[in-house]
């Protein structure tokens, strides 16, 4: 527990490695950030918290040299410095990881944590002695011996490419580390991993700048948090002065009642089945069945073949063996039109690249999925698509301009509205989320929840895909656990603790390795 | 997709044309007659034909680099068809055609099914039809065709060529396939992000099967009115083709990275290449000079198009 110092003392300041004073930065005439103040000592994780939209990117990019600050000051140990370009910010001593990682998949581990700064040797050839010799001890101290310094980036996880990011940074000499949502593509067992990295780098006096929108490292990890609201400095706060739902009305402007929503109504029928299906070697012999009215939660590690087997359901990748029924008829699922023409929606966990096509605008994005029914004679009903984006921006609390606005110019949560809008607009009967509110902030998260439940008191039956197992569990009226391919385990509401989920993800996961 | 964002690059283009078309017009009294410009419109057919069918290949993200050696192909397979087969003029029309359409849907094939990009399953396709139609050919070419078949390339139909009848009309519908139609949705949706487009229920392959072949159906009829026009067949007809009509097409502000363009784009681009073409060469300035100038041309309606694009998205 460090003691809480006010930052007025110019001696103070001395120490810091970074501090921001009164800082504002407008795009278009819009304030994004207005007059915040930000610092960080000497080995300390200083969580920066808030909704999407909330400043918190401006402010990590004003302190990485990416933008300019309109007003106020940056000041390292104390002096004032301006950062003109990323480079300058690198010099001293503040390095980004970022949340899409930068690597080249083409050049090995030590090529690319060397990258920029190559050690040279007397004839200006790279040191490749030098070079691998530094990275190996690089990656020693991050608790990583076990990453091969000669492979190609392309072949490894995002967990590895992560501690290539920080080794990277290391190699900088970085003073002050930016974590952008380190964890939020991350499997469990990596999250732990990077989690005793933080707290070794900390030891090292590294200042790490943590953005997370998941609770429970931030209460794990950090000795300070500042939340950020529409722009403007909420609080600064030591974590012992601090609790989680204070933290989330501090970040939403209101408290949120109760963060999952209870059920509604009862089951129905069996709408979806399952039986011995198979996909080559990903999915294998899985066999459920879906209610109407029934959230079922599926969960497991990634690449348990969770999403392999949403994809097989919605044809992405047809089965290979089993029987999937609908409303108890057999049916065949080759492609995705196949599988929405019988009512199956997907909301699919990669946004960027599966959910949404960025540059079109947010009617064009809802219109993708139901052309047909927007189609009268040869041609599109312009008028309807536009109708059509209205209620769903509406009905979802999409916070866009308008109906022509691209959505890639659109926060997170809003974009997965989008996604929802989209595929609700299809009048599905089965509703497949592939992590509904991975990299979504809290009251977007909220809203969606409650969105799932209202469905699901609607009669729709939902099959939710989610890493996050206090999800998981708060959400799933049944729980199934998926590894190798296979369901491992099954549970329903009132059996479904975090203690025996876990259990069997992870006992099920040594039998899969033995067998 | 609102209008005013889509017309940006074509407002441009269509001021670019006209000046152009002053211009020209100063520098040669001969350019700017009801004759010359008819005349144009009857020598940009082909290539335009093929440009309709490229706008919708490029908007995919694809590209069509054998659609001159259909043409070639196409043509050739007339002839035989019709002198050394011995079939009926029409018939040997109707299959020449229906060979073009089907080499087309062989491009579509190979990429669709085998995921061989594009480009290099149409530079195969290049070599393969023109050596095709190499050897089919023997180097000999056909002439003495009847009278009426000359009518596709040098007849009129209420004073206006022949052909820009049918190019007017085969602009019409793909404007209208392409900005009006699902299909047209879907094809800008395949060239701007073909995965999101498929997890959204699109028939990503179907789409883009029906576009290679409508691109080999486009070729052959161009085939069939370039023969008409110039009264004979030969192997080497349409070499180069694909690169005027590319150049149309991208001139016209389609993005070569596919999800953006328009008919009307790839139409005023067409015509401003060849009333350059036509106009320098009026104007007494050599071939190679008016290749440099569309060339610069090109450069300078990308760099303006580009500077559009950074304000739009900033």
């Amino acid at each position: 527990m460090r003691t809480e110092q006010i930052g007025d003392a110019t001696a103070a300041d001395a120490a810091l490695p970074i501090a921001l004073r009164s800082i504002s930065k407008s795009f278009a005439g819009i304030k994004v950030v207005s007059d915040v103040s930000f610092d960080m000592r000497p080995g300390e994780v200083h969580a920066l918290m808030g909704e999407n939209g909330a400043g918190k990117s401006t402010l990590i990019k004003v302190m990485a040299g990416l933008y300019q600050p309109d007003e106020g000051q940056i000041l390292v140990n104390g002096a004032p410095i301006r950062f003109p370009s990323p480079k300058d910010a690198h010099a001293a001593g503040i390095a980004t990881v970022h949340q899409e990682l930068l690597l080249f998949p083409e050049l090995t581990v030590a090529e690319n944590i060397f990258l920029g700064q190559t050690p040279k040797t007397a004839l200006g050839t790279i040191d490749w002695t030098t070079m691998r010799r530094r990275a190996r001890e690089l990656l020693d101290e991050l608790d990583s011996g076990d990453l091969d310094i000669d492979q190609k980036v392309a072949h490894l996880s995002v967990g590895n490419r992560q501690r290539i990011e920080i080794a990277r940074a290391l190699a900088q000499d970085a003073r002050v580390l930016i974590m952008d949502e380190p964890t939020a593509a991350l499997a469990e067992h990596d999250v732990q991993r990077l989690m005793s990295i933080v707290r070794n780098l900390r030891k090292r006096g590294v200042a790490i700048v943590y953005v997370s929108h998941r609770m429970p490292e931030i209460f794990a990890l950090a000795d300070r948090v500042t939340v950020l609201r529409d722009g403007h400095l909420v609080a600064t706060k030591p974590i012992s002065e601090v609790d989680e739902p204070t933290l989330v009305s501090m970040m939403v402007g209101r408290a949120i009642d109760r963060l999952y929503p209870a059920k509604q109504g009862t089951d129905g029928d069996v709408i979806l089945e399952l039986d011995g299906v198979s996909h080559r070697g990903v999915v294998r012999d899985i066999s459920f069945r879906l209610r109407r009215g029934e959230i079922l939660g599926l969960a497991g590690l990634v690449g348990s073949g969770r999403t392999e087997t949403a994809l097989t359901i919605f044809g992405i990748t047809p089965a290979t063996k089993g029987q999937i029924l609908i409303d108890c008829q057999p049916v065949t699922i080759t492609s995705p039109e196949a599988a929405r023409d019988l009512g199956i929606a997907y909301i699919p966990e990669d946004r960027a690249n599966q959910g949404l096509i960025r540059p079109q605008s947010v009617e064009d994005n809802i219109a993708l999925a139901n052309l047909k029914r927007l189609t009268r004679g040869i041609f599109v009903d312009a008028v309807r698509v536009t109708a059509e984006a209205r209620s769903a921006i509406q009905r979802f609390g999409i916070r866009a301009r308008g109906p022509e606005q691209p959505v890639r110019q659109l926060s997170g949560g809003n974009q997965q509205k989008v996604v929802l809008g989209k595929w609700l607009a299809t009048n599905p009967r089965i509703l497949i989320m592939d992590e509904p509110t991975r990299g979504i902030d809290v009251g977007a998260k909220a809203e969606i929840h409650q969105l799932m439940r209202k469905l699901a008191g609607e009669g729709m039956a939902i099959l939710m895909i989610s890493s996050e197992l206090p999800e998981v569990l708060g959400m799933s009226d049944r729980v199934l656990v998926m590894n190798g391919g296979r369901i491992v385990g099954e549970f329903d509401k009132d059996h479904a603790t975090a203690e025996a989920v876990g259990t069997v993800m992870t006992r099920s996961m040594t039998r899969e390795d033995a067998a | 997709m609102t209008a005013a964002k889509l017309f940006r690059h074509e407002t441009i283009l269509a001021i670019l044309t006209v000046i152009a078309m002053i211009v020209l017009a100063s520098l040669s009294d001969k350019f700017f007659t009801v004759d010359n410009l008819l005349n144009q419109g009857r020598l940009m057919a082909e290539v335009g034909l093929i440009s309709l069918a490229m706008t919708f290949v490029i908007v995919t993200g694809g590209i069509d680099l054998s659609v001159g050696s259909i043409l070639g192909l196409t043509a050739i397979l007339l002839g035989v068809f019709w002198k050394n087969l011995g079939l009926p003029l029409p018939a040997a029309i109707v299959l020449a055609m229906a060979c073009g359409t089907f080499a087309g849907w062989v491009n579509g094939l190979i990429i669709t099914r085998f995921n061989v990009p594009p480009l290099i399953a149409t530079l195969a396709t290049l070599a393969l039809y023109r050596g095709l139609a190499e050897g089919i050919s023997e180097a000999r070419s056909v002439r003495g065709y009847p009278e009426w078949f000359f009518f596709f390339g040098q007849g009129e139909v209420l004073g206006v060529p022949f052909q820009l009848w049918v190019l007017g009309f085969a602009t019409l519908v793909a404007a209208v396939i392409l900005g009006l139609t699902p299909f047209g949705r879907a094809t800008y949706a395949i060239g701007a992000n073909e995965v999101a487009a498929r997890f959204s229920g699109i028939r990503v392959n179907a789409t883009k099967l029906w576009i290679y072949t409508a691109a080999g159906f486009c070729s052959a009829l161009a085939a069939v009115i370039f023969v008409s026009r110039v009264t004979t067949t030969r192997s080497d007809m349409g070499t180069g083709l694909e690169l005027d009509a590319i150049t149309a097409v991208v001139l016209g502000g389609t993005s070569i990275f596919g999800g953006r363009g328009t008919i009307i784009g790839t139409a005023l681009g067409l015509i401003l290449i060849q009333a350059l073409k036509n106009g320098l060469a009026l104007s007494g300035v050599k071939g190679d000079g008016t290749i440099v100038v569309i060339g610069l041309v090109l450069i300078g309606a990308i760099l303006v198009g580009a500077l559009f694009d950074k304000n739009r998205g900033g």
